[in-house]
């Protein structure tokens, strides 16, 4: 076994030989058309979440934020998958990108704060764009520092989930709502009680009768688990629900796939998508959806929007963002198909008056269902 | 001996598959190996780091070859790690010791911790042949479970909602004076660990009767019965032995590795021992080379990806292929057997023949 562990050890020395002998200098990619728009000096690295990259949620919103800054600035880009979900995997991939010349790292995802706590002042002359959280160092009661070369951006979920309950009211008018959520994390949270909000404004103000039971809101503990999502579902329709309203990720996609079935077999269930506009995921025929609408926050804008600021040399270092409904980040898709032109007209109405700060929808719990 | 030629032939036939895949996705297999291989061993950061991707491995794969060798299948190490990690974590959080009792506490609550996950499909195999692989399995998601309700409910950190608080430097196995000589990386003194368990293991199995007896009963149960060993007991405690080890995986892992345990998430590490001890043909040393190889691949895979255009997923699926022909040495067992039965009997016919002419 020794000779077999020596072995091994001398295998590896020639393979790594005969790398020598092949190596040459890494692909330059990324064409250089010029063009008007400002060129970018620097490459932008992204580092995914547990999930993949097409998850129709926050990996695939950043990086469709960084292809699209591609488009215009043409800078080099990639994202590389952690193994796994502690500080060090992720930890690891920071230094990988940054080992390889890529000193523009965005990273989406809470679980980024403490890997990103240390990566600021390990790697001073890379910039860090944290989408979702804030860096600290995870101790009890630790202050959040946010050093001159990272930005933390927030989004207000709960704006997006109010906009998202007014349109599920107005649409049913008489029946009842639920919501099925991933984990019990704060963007989650703030979606549910931001829907609740929403359906009980509608209730109150433009004459519907949508009810919420405690029964119908409910988290299911992962964001992964599909036949879950399905089941939860297929409890609530039982029950007589009308709308889910799936802040979970892939436990999401599981209920769309349940009121897909319901769909095609002709009883009427509406699922309301999160993070993206999830119409073309709930198509079931033809081009009928069973998305009755999105509650959408824009981490691709956000992505995009530090990218473009670094280029113009205005990036905001130091700074903690919330992007809200003020600054059009969050909100419902351009196009419901779904909806009428009356209800458009009415959410318009309401989001003009979030805006204005005439509405006014708490980021907290409150009286409202947990 | 033969062994490890088989091992290093799957692993080279394991190189030789990905790099087939590199090229049909249109990569440069050597680059992507060059740069797969500085990203585990570039410099003493990166060395560092890949041995402590390694320690959870040596130990979950030392777990399921243990397990083996009683011809006991263990594919719960995962949940029998989260479980002892969870047990060492809570220890660590809940009391206030000095470092030298602590660790040695935490490290065996861990071990107790495993154990007990894996004593109680032991049992049920020993007493009413319940197959272990169903109820390891059952006791994964047990565990998943317990810790995700459990530590939310006890062990939440303020400012952190998928984890535990973080662990107090006391009771971490992190080491400042191991993490300055590998220049900043993670690895700590759970490699340690997993070194003194390759060792006590390789004892107890080639040098002890307990040992003997256990591998008695995986040749062939009856026959041990019948030469008077006490099988029962015997299966219980390999599974509790192998419990025990997945156990101090879970201790490296999240008191080690990481500095919290987090909810919602099975270690992948419980289903990668099986492929190391597969590939380490069971044996304790084995175990420990094919973990630091499996150690290499995951923790160059990122410098790789960094470095050459092969996107995640391609890379994902090369460590997989590297992965599922190293873990088929036994296939090459059967091949060199059929290629030395075809030469003897070409040898014979050759003999015949020439008898035949005479």
């Amino acid at each position: 076994m020794k000779k077999g562990v020596i072995a091994l050890i001398s295998m590896m020395m020639s393979v790594v030989l005969l790398a020598g002998c092949g190596a040459k200098p890494a692909a330059e990619s990324g064409g250089s058309n010029g063009g008007d728009a400002p060129k970018a000096n620097f490459k932008v690295g992204m580092v995914t979440d547990a999930g993949t990259i097409d998850d129709k949620s926050f990996n695939q919103g950043t990086y469709e934020g960084i292809v699209k800054a591609n488009a215009d600035f043409k800078m080099e880009y990639k994202y590389l998958k952690p193994a796994g979900t502690t500080e060090a995997d992720y930890s690891k991939e920071i230094g990988n990108l940054y080992d390889a010349g890529f000193k523009f790292i965005v990273t989406p995802g809470f679980k980024f704060e403490t890997a990103i706590f240390r990566a600021q002042d390990k790697f001073t002359d890379a910039k860090f764009v944290l989408i979702d959280g804030i860096p600290h160092s995870g101790e009890e009661n630790a202050e959040p520092v946010v050093k001159e070369n990272t930005v933390s951006i927030y989004f207000a979920e709960h704006e997006a989930g109010f906009l998202a309950g007014i349109a599920a009211a107005l649409h049913v008018k008489d029946g009842q709502a639920g919501f099925i959520g991933g984990m019990k994390i704060p963007p989650v949270e703030k979606f549910n009680w931001g829907f609740q909000q929403g359906v009980n404004y509608a209730n109150e103000n433009l004459g519907t009768k949508l009810v919420i039971n405690k029964e119908n809101v409910v988290y299911q503990g992962s964001f992964d688990d599909v036949a879950a999502g399905s089941q939860l579902a297929a409890q609530m329709y039982d029950r007589g629900v009308n709308v889910i309203f799936a802040a979970a990720g892939g436990v999401g996609v599981g209920a769309i796939n349940e009121a897909k079935t319901r769909a095609q077999n002709g009883s009427e269930v509406w699922v309301v998508g999160v993070d993206v506009d999830q119409y073309e995921d709930g198509v079931y025929e033809g081009d009928k959806s069973v998305i009755l609408t999105s509650a959408v926050k824009k981490v691709d804008q956000a992505a995009y929007d530090m990218i473009k600021a670094e280029i113009e040399g205005k990036f905001p270092g130091g700074q903690s963002i919330t992007i809200d409904a003020k600054n059009d980040g969050v909100g419902l898709p351009e196009k419901n198909p779904n909806l009428s032109e009356d209800i458009i007209k009415q959410v318009n109405e309401v989001f003009d008056k979030i805006k204005s700060g005439d509405i006014k929808v708490a980021g907290e719990k409150g009286d409202l269902i947990d | 001996m033969n062994n490890s030629i088989k091992s290093l032939l799957a692993v080279l036939f394991g190189l030789i598959a990905g790099a087939i895949l590199m090229l049909v996705t249109g990569h440069n297999p050597i680059e992507g190996y060059m740069y797969l291989i500085q990203g585990g061993l570039k410099n003493p950061e990166r060395i560092g780091n890949t041995l402590a991707t390694a320690t959870p491995l040596v130990l979950t794969g030392l777990s399921v070859a243990f397990a083996f060798r009683t011809g006991l299948f263990n594919i719960g190490a995962a949940g029998q790690m989260l479980f002892g990690g969870f047990c060492a974590t809570a220890i660590g959080l809940s009391l206030d010791l000095p470092r030298g009792i602590l660790l040695p506490l935490m490290i065996l609550i861990g071990f107790v911790g495993g154990a007990l996950w894996a004593v109680i499909p032991g049992f049920l195999k020993a007493k009413y042949n319940v197959h272990e692989v169903v109820s390891t399995i059952m006791m994964n998601w047990v565990a998943y479970w317990t810790v995700y309700y459990v530590v939310p409910a006890y062990f939440k950190g303020a400012s952190l909602e998928t984890e535990s608080r973080q662990l107090p430097p006391d009771a971490m196995l992190h080491q400042q004076w191991l993490s300055d000589l590998f220049q900043g990386s993670y690895v700590n003194l759970g490699f340690f660990i997993a070194i003194i368990a390759v060792l006590i293991v390789a004892f107890i199995i080639n040098k002890t009767t307990l040992g003997y007896e256990l591998k008695a009963v995986g040749f062939n149960r009856h026959a041990a019965e019948y030469a008077g060993i006490a099988v029962q007991r015997s299966i219980v405690l390999s599974m509790f032995i192998s419990g025990g080890i997945a156990g101090l995986a879970g201790v490296a892992q999240y008191t080690g590795n990481a500095s919290s345990i987090q909810i919602g998430i099975l270690p992948t590490q419980g289903f990668d021992g099986i492929a190391v001890s597969l590939l380490g043909a069971n044996t304790p040393l084995g175990v420990f080379a094919s973990a630091l190889f499996f150690g290499l691949l995951y923790s160059g895979r990122g410098f790789m990806n960094a470095m050459t255009e092969i996107p995640p997923e391609i890379a994902d699926s090369i460590i997989a292929i590297i992965i599922y022909f190293a873990a088929t040495s036994i296939l090459i067992e059967r091949l060199i057997h059929k290629l030395k039965v075809r030469r003897i009997a070409n040898k014979k016919q050759g003999e015949q023949d020439h008898v035949d002419n005479a």
